[in-house]
């Protein structure tokens, strides 16, 4: 067994100090707001096994854990194999010391396995609960299946998406899985806020559906008001123009010939600014281009004149003149943009850490280390940490939760390593 | 501790007291915490917020108390009229924001200290206010001025950069997806600084957050900056399909188009057995497709062939609720109108009917259950007129006579 890592201390006390949270599940939407939940100052404990490892690790292929530590930073990561009986035991008793127990696991699973939610009631009768499902806890579709990238499609959200004559169109990301994760950590600390105030208790369910609809905005209330579907109109937008992507030179390092900015022009003023920046050249001042309305009925062959303008030139650089003179613009950003970017280092957002490569069938403590990087939790707090978090490996942190917590001796926990218990 | 004699647990959030200062970029965060039982009052210019001024309206027929846009992003929300471009306005509002718990704002982060309003001058008087900004860049670093709205934050966070076909330039998320990440997490943090504040001893601070920043985290399965670090690449578009799950995309069938994919080596078999019951093409057997779902990168062409002759041979419910049988992943393509037929959706407590005074709109279905629970309900009100309560705030709350107000109406303060 390797030693715990020591979580960070910090001299202010987190914001959600004292909190301990159990995390029982895999994929993004709940490890993500886990992690939240512990860059906040909660003690979140993360319930896995080796004998069944989160897929995440190997999705996408190359990352082989190296993307890990996204969503597992600033956690207590142990092993338990709760479908058995020992391993039962334990997560109760670790739910009845902690606040907020929170899974993703689906109703018949967790009654087979026998952590049902009366179970978890009995064992602690203030605990929130968290059940965050893909598409519902009950209902017509509870045993049906589901993940992130798909409901984008499920949502309404990729039938707004694209242009008419292509197919729905979607990013390539596990989408509502992130709205979800986020959603979560606000429910729970509500909970807590309305715990400690009244003395009552709350579970929420919460789906990656309902999370994905959430987000279709004002077309839900068209379609019910007008009875109008959404247009799909590319990067076209009924109160600006220009308002789109244009192609620029290849990359100056990378020689990526896929460059783009964005220029997003919504008023007079703004197209005034737009025709400084670029030198007022002759086709800017054409008549027709002179009001937002002009600009709109004459968009293609605006945007034809602005490709033609923005081809020739270093994206990031175009950028920075637009902004300078007053023009929201910005590169289309790649992983190189991210990766080097000076602005997002001076916030500090990518910070690099150490991931252990993920092998299936053997065991993670095996596992070997290397370099990986993550971002940080994109709200800054003034008066509180945002812990950016150890990362532990899966199982690490079993001494600590085990032996500290839960007063197992250490040849209790060696007996049940060996039984395969903790494991 | 906040003294709440009235709250007994019925919403989830207790009712703070939360200015909101925001325009579209993070009105949904005060509309979340407002949603949960939050005492929000949105401060608008007498002019109305801008977003008033925005379509959809009822029949297309424009009017600031109808625009559907608005009625959206503002729901359970209060309304008071505030010009904090004069003296008098500001002043105003510094007795508002002594008595509050929260401010949430996405001025440009020079706005309200240029006008004696901003974070350190407020909490002068109110050691435990809390404010949020929400700015396209965040308020420090070299892109701090730097102007964005929707556009411009989903290409800067390289959102757009997976977005799209892959011959083609990249497209945005036409739900204008980029208001909600920077939002929730504004949401998220206000809520941990009211809990340190009130449960942990602390005093008010103030939260920052990066649309741009927000937006990154919500493609963190694709690992921009990781790949170009480990490997040297870029991401890039996709179409419909994944470099994460293979196959998937969404296929056309005989009456729309139905969402698949493939993950696990037992979920492969399942789908092979059931092409081959459908359209005897023993190819789709065969072992070079087997295996884990980064295995059949090389056959994408060949399966996505063999999936469209299959699908075509049946609609979207039968190809849903019968491959969901057989424990695959098929989910529909919906349109709005699916949505809101939808009977998963009407059992989970998902939509919340509000009912308008104004018959042009009439009874509409809100998506607010993103929780549903037995114990807590979200609130039902619809967005306020502009100004709705003026009288309630400025008289009933702040002490001013009928007089003064009319006094500061006449002069467009209020």
């Amino acid at each position: 067994m390797t030693t715990a890592v020591p979580q960070t201390q910090s001299a202010t006390p987190s914001a959600l100090t004292g909190i301990r949270v159990v995390e029982f599940g895999p994929y993004v939407a709940l490890p993500l707001t886990g992690r939240i939940l512990g860059s906040l100052g909660a003690e979140v404990i993360k319930v896995e096994t080796n004998k069944v490892l989160d897929e995440m690790a190997f999705i996408p292929a190359w990352s082989r854990g190296a993307g890990q530590p996204e969503y597992q930073r600033g956690k207590r990561r142990i092993t338990l194999d709760v479908r058995t009986d020992a391993g039962r035991d334990l997560i109760l008793e670790m739910v009845r010391i902690s606040d907020v127990f929170m899974t993703n696991f689906r109703r018949n699973v967790l009654d087979r396995w026998g952590i049902d939610f009366p179970e978890i009631r009995r064992q602690r009768p203030d605990a929130i609960i968290m059940w965050q499902t893909g598409l519902g806890g009950h209902g017509p579709y509870y045993t049906y299946k589901s993940f992130g990238i798909l409901v984008q499609h499920l949502s309404g959200v990729s039938l707004m998406t694209g242009l008419p004559d292509e197919p729905p169109g979607v990013v390539n990301t596990s989408y509502s899985d992130y709205h979800t994760g986020v959603f979560q950590p606000a429910g729970i600390i509500a909970a807590l806020m309305r715990r400690n105030l009244t003395g009552k208790t709350a579970t929420l369910e919460s789906s990656i559906f309902k999370s994905g609809v959430a987000t279709c905005g004002p077309a839900l209330l068209d379609y019910q008001v007008n009875g109008r579907g959404p247009r799909r109109r590319g990067n076209r937008d009924a109160w600006a123009a220009p308002h789109g992507v244009y192609p620029c030179a290849p990359d100056p390092v990378s020689g990526d010939a896929d460059r783009y900015v964005a220029i997003s022009v919504a008023d007079d003023d703004q197209w005034a600014r737009f025709r400084k920046a670029a030198g007022d050249p002759a086709w800017a001042a054409a008549p027709e281009y002179a009001t937002r309305l002009g600009r709109q009925r004459n968009q293609d062959a605006l945007d034809a004149a602005i490709s033609e303008w923005t081809q020739p030139q270093e994206s990031a650089m175009l950028m920075d003149t637009l902004q300078h003179a007053g023009v929201p613009a910005g590169i289309v950003s790649q992983g190189t943009d991210l990766n080097d970017s000076a602005h997002l280092k001076s916030r500090n957002f990518y910070q690099d850490t150490q991931y252990w490569e993920a092998e299936r069938g053997v065991k993670a403590t095996e596992w070997v280390e290397g370099e990986s990087v993550s971002w940080s939790i994109p709200a800054k707090m003034s008066g509180t940490p945002i812990a950016f978090g150890n990362y532990s490996n899966i199982g690490q942190d079993n001494a600590y939760v085990f032996g500290d917590l839960l007063g197992l001796t250490s040849g209790e926990i060696a007996d049940l390593e060996a039984a395969g218990v903790i494991y | 501790m906040p003294r709440f004699d009235e709250y007994t647990g019925e919403h989830l959030i207790p009712p703070y007291r939360i200015l909101d200062l925001t325009d579209r970029r993070a009105a949904f965060c005060a509309r979340l915490l407002a949603d949960y039982g939050a005492d929000v009052v949105k401060v608008e210019p007498p002019s109305g917020d801008p977003s008033r001024r925005l379509g959809p309206y009822p029949s297309d027929s424009s009017d600031p108390e109808r625009s559907l846009d608005f009625l959206f992003y503002n729901t359970n929300k209060r309304s008071i009229t505030l010009d904090l471009e004069t003296e008098s306005g500001r002043s105003l509002f510094r007795r508002l924001a002594a008595d509050a718990d929260v401010i949430v704002e996405s001025f440009d982060r020079h706005y309200l200290y240029d006008r004696g309003i901003g974070f350190d001058a407020l909490r002068a008087d109110n050691p435990g206010l809390i404010m949020a900004s929400v700015t396209p860049f965040g308020n420090t670093g070299e892109w701090a001025d730097y102007q964005g709205d929707d556009l411009v934050v989903m290409a800067a966070s390289g959102y757009m950069q997976i977005t799209g076909e892959p011959d083609e330039p990249p497209v945005r998320q036409g739900n204008e997806h980029s208001h909600y990440p920077a939002a929730q997490y504004a949401a998220v943090g206000i809520l941990a600084a009211l809990y340190h504040r009130d449960f942990g001893g602390g005093i008010g601070q103030h939260i920052d957050v990066s649309s741009q920043e927000a937006l990154i985290t919500y493609y963190t399965d694709a690992h921009p900056a990781l790949l170009w670090r480990k490997l040297g690449q870029n991401v890039t578009r996709v179409g419909t399909n994944s470099t994460l799950v293979i196959p998937l995309g969404a296929y056309p069938c005989k009456d729309g188009w139905i969402a698949a994919g493939v993950i696990t080596p037992r979920e492969w078999d399942a789908l092979a057995a059931w092409i081959h019951e459908v359209t005897g093409n023993d190819e789709v057997l065969s072992e070079a497709y087997r295996g884990g779902n980064q295995d059949r990168a090389e056959h994408i062409d060949i399966i996505t062939a063999l999936f469209l002759e299959f699908a075509e041979n049946f609609t979207v419910q039968e190809l849903f609720h019968e491959g969901q049988r057989r424990n695959l992943v098929f989910l529909p393509v919906n349109e709005i109108a699916d949505l809101l037929a939808d009977p998963q959706l009407a059992d989970s407590g998902f939509w919340y009917d509000i009912e308008h005074d104004d018959s042009a709109i009439g009874a509409v279905k809100y998506p607010l259950g993103i929780f549903h629970s037995d114990d807590v309900q979200a609130r039902s009100r619809p967005a306020p007129t502009l100004g709705a309560d003026n009288a309630a705030v400025y008289q009933g709350e702040l002490g001013l006579t009928p007089a003064e107000l009319a006094t500061l109406s006449a002069d467009g303060i209020i």
